[in-house]
């Protein structure tokens, strides 16, 4: 009922002049994202991280773009991968991570639109970050529309991209 | 307005049902902690068969309280009831998801895990 409505009468409200943001501004924003993302997850798999992924998570949360997952099997392991990826964010695309410093069994590393998880088997497994992740809502099903065939993702596909 | 002797529900599937905060950490003399605080508890009720059990103490995040948080922009939030995510030393979550809404300052203080396990972020 309340759909009907929100069709016929709603209308997004900003509170400010700079909340608005035109689609191809928005598009390029996550191009960009996409690219640091996936230069990311390549270096992860420099370091022999196991089964990464690239989660498009724009259209099920507001906070961040992009999730990257993966699994190392020791802490050392973890630290390597976790300073790697520091090392390029910051010497290439100028950004700092925010989140774990040392090497914990779920490392997190925070750059803002793109956030890297980094999980022992076990806690990967325990966790199960893609499974929660599948069972989210869509914010805007008019917007995952339009990034899903942006990226050429079926529009009845969870929005995932496996990129490696 | 968290202070010592004050329950607080459990926002997550970790096995506790309800918390009483016994110290506030990482200040020798504040009286009240607040959304994002890490507190010590001890944990009154849980649900039966799990791993966490009555009287065990724990650390716990606020991740709702019934005291408004004010945001700069003028955005006042206050929640219906008191309520901690129980963590591990390393800040870790004990449960796999968190429950209900929570507010989006957790991820400026680094409990971004929290965040990302939360269906709902405000």
């Amino acid at each position: 009922m309340f759909d009907e409505l929100l069709d016929k009468y709603g209308k997004v409200v900003y509170s400010s002049k700079n909340d608005v943001k035109r689609p191809a501004a928005e598009v390029d924003d996550d191009a960009e994202s996409l690219s640091f993302a996936v230069a990311l997850a390549k270096v992860a798999s420099e370091v022999k991280a196991a089964d990464i992924r690239v989660l498009f998570v724009k259209p099920l949360v507001y906070w961040t773009r992009f999730f990257i997952i993966a699994t190392a099997f020791s802490r050392p392991q973890i630290d390597a991968i976790g300073s790697k990826i520091r090392d390029l964010a910051e010497e290439k695309f100028k950004r700092v991570s925010k989140g774990d410093t040392k090497p914990n069994s779920w490392t997190l590393l925070d750059f803002g639109d793109v956030v890297v998880h980094i999980f022992l088997p076990q806690q990967r497994a325990f966790y199960n970050l893609e499974e929660f992740m599948a069972m989210l809502r869509p914010l805007n099903c008019h917007s995952k529309i339009k990034i899903s065939r942006h990226f050429a993702v079926e529009r009845n596909m969870p929005p995932f991209l496996k990129v490696l | 307005m968290i202070q010592p002797q004050t329950l607080l529900n459990v926002a997550d599937n970790s096995g506790a049902r309800e918390l009483m905060c016994i110290r506030i950490i990482g200040t020798s003399n504040r009286r009240y902690a607040h959304i994002g605080d890490v507190i010590v508890a001890v944990i009154k009720e849980a649900v039966p068969n799990m791993p966490l059990q009555r009287s065990e103490v724990i650390r716990a995040v606020i991740v709702r309280t019934c005291k408004e948080l004010k945001r700069d922009n003028g955005m006042i939030i206050q929640y219906d009831d008191n309520a901690a995510v129980v963590i591990d030393q390393e800040g870790n979550p004990k449960g796999t998801r968190v429950f209900g809404a929570i507010a989006r300052e957790l991820r400026q203080l680094n409990f971004t895990k929290i965040v990302s396990l939360a269906p709902e972020v405000l």
